[in-house]
């Protein structure tokens, strides 16, 4: 439906406001990531974009540089602090293992049980749907002491055992996220007519091979997006690292530290947050198109 | 190559049941297509033949053995949906060679099957394609391609060509029955479009609301329809039906119309009749007077619509002729076309 001219403009403009309100944060943390501390601490005036960009915080948090040690370097004397307690190679590793681990417990779980969801009939089908989406609605603060104690006796907290505290943390990501995943893939599932099964069956395929060679390629962009949100979610997540974890430290923790009592270190916060963004940003767009057509669950039929 | 017999089949889903006993013979080598509206059961019967549903109770036999407890992989069936249900993400050549490679035919044999199959089909410039980057004719091929690669002893199609536009359907048409020609492979073909049942058929199956009304040839069924519910499903524009009361000669509708009569009419004097005639059946000439209401030149011919009495009728003219609206008309019914039709029980009288 064509609507008229000026609510077309209206409307443009209500979409550049939003987006600029949305993404103003983001793009003032990537520039405070690369201006140096006088920019960033000028009592007087608010820096925009007349100073002298460095990639200082980089160094640090990414490659581990002291600042001191580079000040030293160029002659100038900025520097002070900066050393190994702000090189966050460990926690990005962290959490690439974390995240990774718990996508993939996640999406092995996910893919199956939307499969059997959508191509199976058995009782209690749509109660078990209203349970799986009941999950979500429980926040994550509201089991975080008993998940602690039930952590400790199992040995899935890292100061007992540090392959113990990646793997409880990836399932407990896993267990967070499966929600989501599992309906994502559904509406998936549910977007792939059934006669392509039945054409599959008619052809000779048996049930694991019609799953395995004709529904699930035909919804690899879906587990595709499927498994990038999910990553997102446990890449970004922080209360349940910070209460299950003492020397793993996922990236939004390890920014945690930043704010120290000898004052926070801006630079530092917003070179590692930007960094951490970027990968979400890449995955996200390359999956946009399905993630999009998901996360309506289905309303979209073609 | 093989006959398809259904055998007294009931189907229930729950507590409703949506065949009530059908007993069909498909003999080697035909094309039979199962016609009715939307809702009579034939997609279902079709699907019992396949597999794809089980039978409640009776049974279906291919190549008279029973098949009913066997998987649809092991009917030595292939069936084309009405949606294609083409596999998205393989090219037209991994469509068509999917049975066969599940069958773990050597490679020779599936490319040599795949070639025979693109080259009937015309498909050999598209077979490195995927199925989004093909027209709708072309999906449509494949889908059919996947069928034949196999060589089964029996075809099924559910309303292939719904999907296409007229002038598609048209020579799709044509082709898949070009194709049965050539292969002379058993077919069950499903469709609510009469004028494709009527082209491609050997044998129609005319079935409403999970029986059948009638079999037989297209001709046999446009000729002599067995009752209301066929005479008015088969043919375009449709039959005209006028009610009234039988006599010697003629019907007396409720406006004193007198409608002529053959000498030979099986119809009781005084019994309630439905007069049946078909628009090319009606001609202008001394009949029955009408008031003409619209008229439609398609080109080849005239549909003249009249009103007689409170129902509408229609004629179909080949000859150029101007018709007022408004003014009276007379018809004649070509008297060996006419149908009668028992009011109460609907059923032909002959």
């Amino acid at each position: 439906m064509e609507q008229p001219r000026h609510l077309r403009i209206l409307r443009d403009i209500a979409a550049v406001f939003v987006t600029f309100v949305f993404m103003f944060p983001i793009l003032w943390w990537a520039l405070t990531s690369i201006k140096p501390i006088s920019a960033v601490f000028d009592k007087d005036r608010v820096v925009f974009f007349d100073f002298v960009p460095t990639l200082i915080n980089y160094a640090v948090t990414l490659f581990g540089l002291s600042r001191s040690g580079i000040a030293i370097d160029q002659g100038i004397g900025m520097g002070v602090g900066g050393a190994e307690a702000y090189d966050s190679r460990r926690a990005i590793l962290d959490s690439v293992v974390v995240s990774i681990g718990a996508t993939a417990v996640t999406m092995a779980v996910a893919v199956f049980a939307a499969y059997a969801l959508s191509r199976m009939a058995f009782r209690g089908r749509a109660a078990y749907l209203n349970w799986v989406l009941g999950q979500r609605f429980m926040p994550p603060i509201a089991i975080l002491i008993p998940l602690v104690t039930i952590y400790k006796d199992a040995g899935l907290r890292d100061n007992d055992s540090l392959y113990g505290g990646y793997l409880g943390l990836m399932m407990i990501y896993a267990l967070m996220n499966l929600p989501i995943a599992l309906l994502l893939m559904k509406s998936f599932f549910d977007d792939v007519p059934k006669d392509v099964d039945e054409a599959a069956m008619i052809d000779g395929a048996t049930r694991w091979q019609s799953f395995s060679k004709v529904v699930l390629p035909m919804v690899r962009g879906g587990v595709a997006a499927s498994a990038v949100l999910v990553f997102i979610f446990s890449w970004t997540e922080f209360l349940l690292s910070l209460f299950l974890t003492t020397s793993i430290r996922t990236v939004p923790v390890k920014i945690q530290t930043f704010v120290t009592s000898t004052g926070n270190e801006w630079g530092f916060i917003a070179a590692l947050g930007t960094a951490a963004a970027i990968p979400s940003f890449i995955f996200i767009l390359l999956v946009q198109r399905h993630l999009v057509r998901g996360l309506t669950l289905g309303s979209l039929k073609e | 190559m093989a006959s398809v017999t259904l055998k007294n089949i009931f189907k229930k889903y729950g507590d409703i049941e949506v065949v009530h006993g059908v007993d069909l013979t498909i003999e080697d080598g035909s094309f039979v297509v199962l016609l009715g509206p939307s809702g009579c059961g034939k997609s279902t019967l079709l699907r019992m033949i396949a597999g794809l549903e089980s039978v409640t109770s009776g049974d279906v036999e291919i190549a008279g053995k029973r098949v009913n407890d066997k998987h649809p992989k092991d009917r030595d069936i292939a069936m084309v949906f009405q949606n294609y249900a083409l596999y998205a993400h393989m090219t037209v050549k991994d469509n068509m060679s999917f049975s066969l490679v599940l069958a773990k035919r050597p490679q020779l044999e599936i490319d040599e099957k795949t070639q025979w199959a693109a080259k009937i089909l015309n498909l050999e410039p598209y077979l490195k394609r995927y199925p989004r980057e093909l027209s709708g004719g072309q999906r449509q091929r494949v889908a059919m391609g996947r069928a034949i690669v196999r060589d089964p002893a029996v075809f099924l199609f559910d309303e292939p060509l719904s999907n296409l536009d007229a002038k598609l359907r048209v020579q799709m048409r044509t082709e898949i029955k070009d194709l049965h020609e050539r292969l002379k492979t058993t077919t069950v073909y499903v469709t609510h479009d009469q004028i494709e049942a009527m082209t491609m058929a050997d044998k129609i199956v005319i079935l409403r609301d999970g029986i059948i009304e009638q079999m037989g040839t297209p001709l046999e069924v446009y000729d002599h329809p067995v009752n209301l519910f066929v005479a008015q499903f088969i043919g375009s524009p449709t039959m005209n039906m006028i009610k009234g009361i039988a006599e010697k000669t003629h019907v007396i509708t409720a406006d004193g119309v007198k409608l002529p009569l053959p000498k030979s009419h099986k119809a009781k004097a005084g019994q309630e009749v439905i007069y049946g005639i078909r628009p090319e059946d009606l001609d202008v000439g001394t009949g029955f007077p009408a008031k003409i209401s619209v008229t439609e030149p398609t080109g080849p011919e005239i549909h003249i619509y009249a009103d007689l009495g409170d129902d509408e009728i229609c004629a179909i003219v080949r000859e150029r002729q101007e018709f007022k609206r408004d003014s009276i008309v007379e018809f004649a019914p070509r008297l060996d076309k006419v149908h009668l039709f028992d009011a109460k029980t609907t059923m032909a009288i002959r």
